[in-house]
């Protein structure tokens, strides 16, 4: 490999982990922060993807669908944890089998809906103008939509670091995790905060669709691909911090798009080889603390 | 998990009434639906009219394997249109006998191609089985139709195998009740292997296919045709299936200093490809992608559009052929459906135009499997590929090979035929 | 034996007698063959969840990567068939348990240190790589297309290729694994492993192995999979990388929980339940959409699964 080349690979590297960091967000707050397994997290990135591309199709713009498809989800989630979620604390196997459930009926839902545009033909999410180009990077041409996937990954990281420790919120919902009735007792209303933090963590998958989808493309399937991504950056990390979510997709990105073109071999399952690494060495992860109670 | 899960005690206090009831009827009726046989309405009149079918005027009754669910649902979809489409353009009847076609889902897994085989077989009893997309399923399935002597036309599964002679039937081989309508990946690989080293005198190819088996078979057979006239491969490059991110094999590619490149990729691995393909700059940097047809059929066109511009393919038919045949086929697709039919919808209506025009032959009869078999060797048809007909040896198409360049005029991306390779047989070992 | 025990083994047996015999008393019943045919599978599916719920519902480990034993069973009972060019049924059999278990010890090995979420992630993760080497080892699995012309078994002189006989197997073996699943959960090694779900550390402090307790569960449950998988290879005459893909390990993961993690009956009735809804269930009607639907009614409706329900209505 030329340092060219390197260079390049460097960069796919740290797109792709961009788009892994924007991909697991929402499941790294509703999973590593509220304690709940959303398996239904893929689902809600697929509907995401689907419902930008509605919007897109219908305003021609893709800023728009940024702002609609985060909301569209956000509502979902408001509606689904009251619902579906609530009485099922600390349940996890529950919690498994009714999100797997939920992921099922909406993905086959979107394949039923080909009078939406949808269904099951493979669809692309168009870039939107100006970011659609390529850009001489180190004397080639590279996908400005990548460069920008890697600044606002950034910035999301940011964002929500902002939110995370600058908030009380936060705070309030680590609390609400370890001990609700407590939290409760102290009179906040811990319902309607796990509510609100499942309805951002959606809102946050659905922002992943509208990001991520032109990369990754829509297509039947495309909802199992994004929660073992996700699944695999948020534990890789080390559960129950954003900064977990970090660096595992700064670990695993990287180590993805290397490993495929050092070792093309192992392509297929090199990110879980990855994965399996880092568990045998770190067992709860890179960032982890041990939070499991036995 | 948390051990706060509960899962063998009950702690929770009983349920209401309502709720039992729901549980135990809901049991129930699903256990009725179960047992009860699909689609055969009542037992006694169909078996009467089993033992009577074979007779011309008895209802046909077709299954069709085809996905409907999973990643490639989409073809299941387009052949079922087009299946649909023939028999309502021939009243719904296939020589004078009124048609039943029962369904099934594929769902891209051989264990449940092979159940729902077996349903076609013992509990549908199917006078002729069509479908089957994914080629390990019908690799799963040949034994099966071949024991229970069904007549199996496989309208897309194109794994060389099914159709030849092979060391102890290992993946699979031909059988006297399979017929294929479709292609093996030999006929649409090995030669624009030929064309490309000879009369295109490309002498050096990079290959770059999906690492499984329909990826590594075309490459294996564009492989042998470009070296048999002189051609060298450079080098080769394998993508996991469904990759999520092409760009790193794409960028390698632009690292290594051949330009022409022969891919095998299809559906939305191929929309990525070509996406990668055009936003690392290889156009401009003077690479050329040439492949299977698959890499740039419609449906892959519809989504990338211009971005395929250039890009080389063969295959036996394109949207843009000219002939009478393909200028109905599509009119009356467009017609139906709105949409332009793909090489999916030509192949499952090829599945229709041959069986109907066997059972032409044998007035309607389908008892007699040898009879019937023997009428589909030797049927002859027009097509909206061009001239069709089987080999009597393979039972696998002999048909025109075309290479084909995607071009876009007003907005509206096509493969346009650049030339015509020729007759193309599989050589069936 | 207590008189309810009796009763209740009685009408077990009753039942198994019924269900082996099924193919000879339906044999007039037009559907007989197929509906046989998808018991078959039924049963196999049992086997292999049963094999799962000891380790979600008596264990509490949740294992995402348990296809790896059931595929990898039965591409070693189909691949030692075709290395030693021999239909026994022992043989193959024996290699796909050997298979299955050495896989397990494996994977086991690495696996149990990690606890919750990262024990599931590390045992999809390693089960997705058995799944990349089946795909990609064509010359010893057949690749991505599949291990075809697989043969069904002979018992000694005895060929059970056909359908009823495979019938029987299936039935025979449904019913040992069955008592071996009886017999291990009843007994004071089922219990130290309900303990170590309950609460480790106390199992640790009361002086209890519990690395080696969970690895020979893990074992133990591997090579019963690898039984089904072995199974499944006879059935289908085909292995395919499906068998060990991800679907299928969380195929058998919602068949325990959906039948009631933590009864000897749940995983049956859960196999019975999904597999009558993705296999049976009329094509015009969406399989995975009345799957996720089922699903949820039962996390809000019956919590224990189908079994916990059966279990309140015959309390009632």
């Amino acid at each position: 490999m030329t340092f060219e080349d390197a260079l390049q690979q460097a960069l796919n590297g740290l797109s792709f982990g961009a788009l892994l960091f924007i991909l697991a967000a929402g499941l790294s707050l509703i999973f590593g922060m509220m304690d709940v397994v959303n398996l239904a997290h893929g689902a809600f990135y697929m509907l995401g993807a689907y419902v930008a591309l509605s919007v897109t199709r219908a305003t021609g713009s893709f800023w728009a669908a940024v702002v609609v498809a985060p909301l569209a989800l956000a509502v979902v989630g408001l509606a689904i944890e009251p619902l579906l979620l609530r009485r099922l604390r600390g349940r996890h196997l529950d919690q498994v089998l009714i999100t797997i459930g939920l992921s099922l009926v909406i993905a086959d839902f979107i394949r039923l809906r080909d009078d939406w545009g949808w269904g099951a033909t493979v669809r692309a999410l168009p870039f939107p103008p100006g970011l659609d180009g390529s850009i001489a990077v180190a004397g080639s041409a590279y996908p400005t939509y990548r460069l920008f996937v890697v600044a606002f990954g950034a910035g999301l990281a940011l964002l929500l670091y902002v939110l995370h420790r600058r908030t009380s919120v936060g705070a309030l919902v680590r609390a609400g995790v370890d001990d609700a009735e407590m939290l409760s007792a102290l009179g906040v209303d811990t319902d309607r905060l796990f509510t609100l933090t499942f309805a951002v963590g959606a809102g946050l998958a659905g922002l992943a669709g509208v990001v991520a989808a032109p990369v990754f493309g829509l297509q039947p399937g495309m909802d199992v691909d994004a929660l073992i991504y996700s699944l695999i950056v948020v534990v890789v990390g080390g559960l129950g911090s954003l900064s977990g979510a970090v660096a595992g997709s700064a670990v695993v990105g990287p180590a993805d798009t290397f490993g495929k073109v050092l070792f093309p071999q192992f392509a297929l399952a090199l990110i879980f080889a990855i994965m399996a690494l880092v568990l045998l060495f770190r067992p709860t992860g890179l960032l982890g603390r041990v939070r499991i109670g036995r | 998990m948390s051990e706060r899960d509960d899962l063998a005690s009950t702690r929770h206090a009983g349920i209401r009434m309502s709720r039992r009831k729901f549980l135990i009827t809901s049991s129930a009726a699903a256990l009725a639906a179960a047992c009860a046989p699909a689609s055969t309405g009542g037992n006694a009149a169909t078996s009467a009219a089993a033992t009577a079918a074979g007779t011309p005027g008895a209802p046909l009754k077709l299954g069709q394997l085809l996905p409907f669910t999973k990643v490639y649902a989409e073809l299941g979809n387009s052949m079922k249109r087009s299946t649909d489409l023939y028999l309502k353009l021939k009243g719904n009847k296939l020589a004078n006998r009124p048609v039943t076609v029962i369904y099934e889902d594929e769902a891209n897994d051989p264990q449940v191609g092979l159940a729902k085989t077996q349903k076609f077989i013992d509990q549908d009893k199917v006078d002729v089985m069509l479908g089957v997309v994914a080629t390990p399923i019908a690799y799963a399935i040949r034994n099966a139709v071949d024991s229970a002597k069904m007549i199996y036309i496989c309208t897309n599964a194109g794994g060389n195998a099914l159709t030849r002679t092979t060391t102890d039937c290992k993946p699979s081989c031909k059988s006297p009740y399979i017929f294929r309508t479709s292609f093996s990946s030999y006929q649409i690989s090995e030669p624009i292997g030929e064309y490309m080293a000879g009369k295109k005198g490309v002498k050096e190819v990079f290959t770059f296919v999906a690492d499984y088996g329909f990826g590594t078979e075309s490459q294996a057979d564009f492989t042998t045709g470009f070296t048999k006239n002189g051609g060298k491969i450079t080098g080769s490059l394998k993508a996991p299936l469904a990759s999520a991110d092409f760009v790193p094999f794409v960028t390698q590619l632009k690292a290594q200093p051949t330009k022409d490149i022969y891919s095998f990729f299809s559906g939305a691995d191929a929309v990525k490809y070509i996406q990668a393909w055009t936003q690392l700059g290889l156009p401009a940097a003077g690479y050329k992608m040439n492949g299977a047809g698959f890499l740039t059929e419609q449906d892959v066109l519809a989504v990338v559009k211009e971005q395929a511009n250039g890009a080389v393919t063969s295959l036996f038919w394109a949207v843009e052929l000219d002939n009478p045949e393909n200028k109905a086929f599509k009119d009356a697709y467009q017609k139906e459906y709105n949409l332009l039919p793909d090489v999916f919808a030509v192949q499952a209506w090829d599945g229709m135009q041959a069986l109907d025009l066997a059972l032409q032959a044998t007035k309607g009869d389908t008892s007699d499997k040898q009879k019937l078999i023997a009428a589909l060797e030797a049927v002859k048809f027009n097509s909206p590929r061009g001239a069709f007909e089987f080999d009597k040896d393979t039972h696998n198409p002999i048909q025109d090979m075309y290479m084909r360049e995607v071009k876009t005029t007003n907005g509206v991306t096509v493969n346009t035929i650049s030339d015509k390779i020729g007759r193309v047989t599989d050589p069936g070992k | 034996m207590s008189r309810s025990l009796r009763i209740r083994a009685g009408i077990v047996l009753l039942a198994w007698i019924a269900l082996v015999t099924f193919p000879e008393w339906s044999s007039a019943w037009e559907s007989s063959r197929y509906v046989a045919g998808i018991i078959r599978q039924i049963l196999i599916f049992a086997i292999f969840a049963s094999s799962l719920n000891l380790l979600v519902g008596y264990a509490g480990l949740p294992s995402l990567g348990h296809a790896a034993f059931f595929g990898g069973g039965a591409y070693a009972a189909a691949i030692a068939a075709q290395r030693l060019s021999t239909d026994q049924l022992l043989v193959s059999l024996g290699a796909g348990i050997a298979g299955a278990t050495l896989l397990a010890l494996l994977i086991g090995f690495l696996a149990v240190r990690a606890l919750g979420i990262f024990f599931l992630m590390l045992t999809l993760a390693l089960a997705q790589m058995v799944f990349a080497l089946a795909f990609q080892a064509t010359d010893l699995t057949g690749g991505s297309n599949g291990f075809s012309n697989v043969h069904r078994p002979t018992l000694f002189g005895l060929d059970l290729s056909a359908a009823n006989d495979l019938y029987a197997l299936v039935c025979v073996a449904f019913l040992l694994v069955g008592l071996l699943l009886w017999r291990v959960t009843t007994s004071t090694y089922g219990r130290a492993l309900v303990g170590v779900r309950e609460n480790e550390r106390r199992m640790r402090a009361l002086g209890y192995d519990t690395r080696t307790l969970k690895l020979s569960a893990f074992v133990l449950a591997g090579a019963i999979a690898g039984v089904a998988g072995a199974l499944s290879s006879y059935e289908f005459r085909f292995v395919s990388p499906n068998d060990v893909a991800l679907g299928t390990s969380v195929s058998g993961f919602v068949m325990v929980l959906i039948g009631g993690a933590g009864s000897l009956v749940g995983p049956i009735l859960g196999a019975a339940a999904v597999l009558l809804i993705e296999r049976v269930l009329p094509s015009e009607l969406p399989a995975q959409m009345v799957l996720g639907i089922v699903f949820i009614v039962f996390v809000v409706f019956a919590r224990q699964g189908i079994a916990g329900a059966l279990r309140r209505v015959a309390r009632a």
